[in-house]
């Protein structure tokens, strides 16, 4: 597990518009439980080495059910189930690129 | 351009594999079910001084097994080009074969009124089916 932020890359269109592919993002490792409406960085319950962002929408005591904004355009908890906490490896906090999109990301 | 250092290392995938995630052999079965129906159907008809309804009746029952023939081959290649996968190839080696041969059944049916080969349309969509459901577990 990483322990500062680390960037990544978007690819897909399931939390768009949000979050559109090519974005570039900093991501912060899981400090704290994940909280409902933030976007968090998962790995695939599917592919442990394929990594997924998607927003969180409930939070249980065994684990998170996460779902793409674009609910016709995802696949999410919907289709695989709640994901346990321990699959969430980080938080997506910031998009540093493109400038003009820049800034916080918001629940 | 903001440079190589700060580009991301990892991509995250917001995706949608809806198109991949969802496969079943039923579509097929019904398609293959529907063709040796309207082969059976289309059989039982009076052979000569149809009526008009008759006739109409049999265009249609035509129509609907040409279309479900098509309809076999469209869910068959779904099935073939993308919920298969190379490890499947290695447990069922006649995996391709089969595939090709039902295709080409489905060609068979939309073709003709055999009740022979809507027969195998049907042992062929059973064998795919088996397949698939054996992966499943």
């Amino acid at each position: 597990m990483r322990r500062g932020p680390w960037r990544v890359a978007v690819a897909g269109h399931s939390m768009e518009p949000a979050l559109r592919e090519g974005d570039w993002l900093f991501v912060l490792p899981p400090r704290r439980r994940p909280r409902i409406g933030e976007v968090v960085v998962l790995r695939d319950p599917r592919d442990e080495k394929h990594l997924l962002l998607k927003r969180v929408a409930a939070v249980r005591d065994e684990g998170v059910t996460v779902m793409g904004d674009r609910r016709d355009h995802s696949t999410d908890s919907r289709y695989f189930g709640d994901v346990p906490l321990t699959d969430v490896v980080g938080r997506a906090a910031f998009r540093y690129a493109p400038l003009g999109r820049a800034g916080r990301l918001r629940s | 351009m903001l440079g190589r250092l700060l580009r991301p290392t990892v991509v995250a995938h917001a995706h949608c594999d809806i198109p991949c995630g969802i496969y079943d052999p039923t579509p097929a079965k019904i398609a293959a079910d529907t063709v040796a129906k309207m082969v059976e159907k289309i059989g039982a008809l009076p052979k000569d001084g149809m009526d008009a309804t008759t006739r109409g009746n049999f265009v249609r029952m035509i129509s609907v097994k040409e279309e479900h023939a098509q309809i076999c081959k469209k869910e068959l290649e779904i099935l073939w080009s993308d919920y298969f996968k190379p490890e499947h190839l290695e447990k069922y080696p006649k995996l391709h074969d089969t595939f090709w041969k039902a295709a080409k059944l489905c060609s068979k049916n939309k073709q003709n009124v055999d009740a022979a080969a809507a027969a195998e349309l049907q042992a062929a969509v059973k064998e795919i089916s088996d397949m698939f459901w054996a992966t499943k577990k």
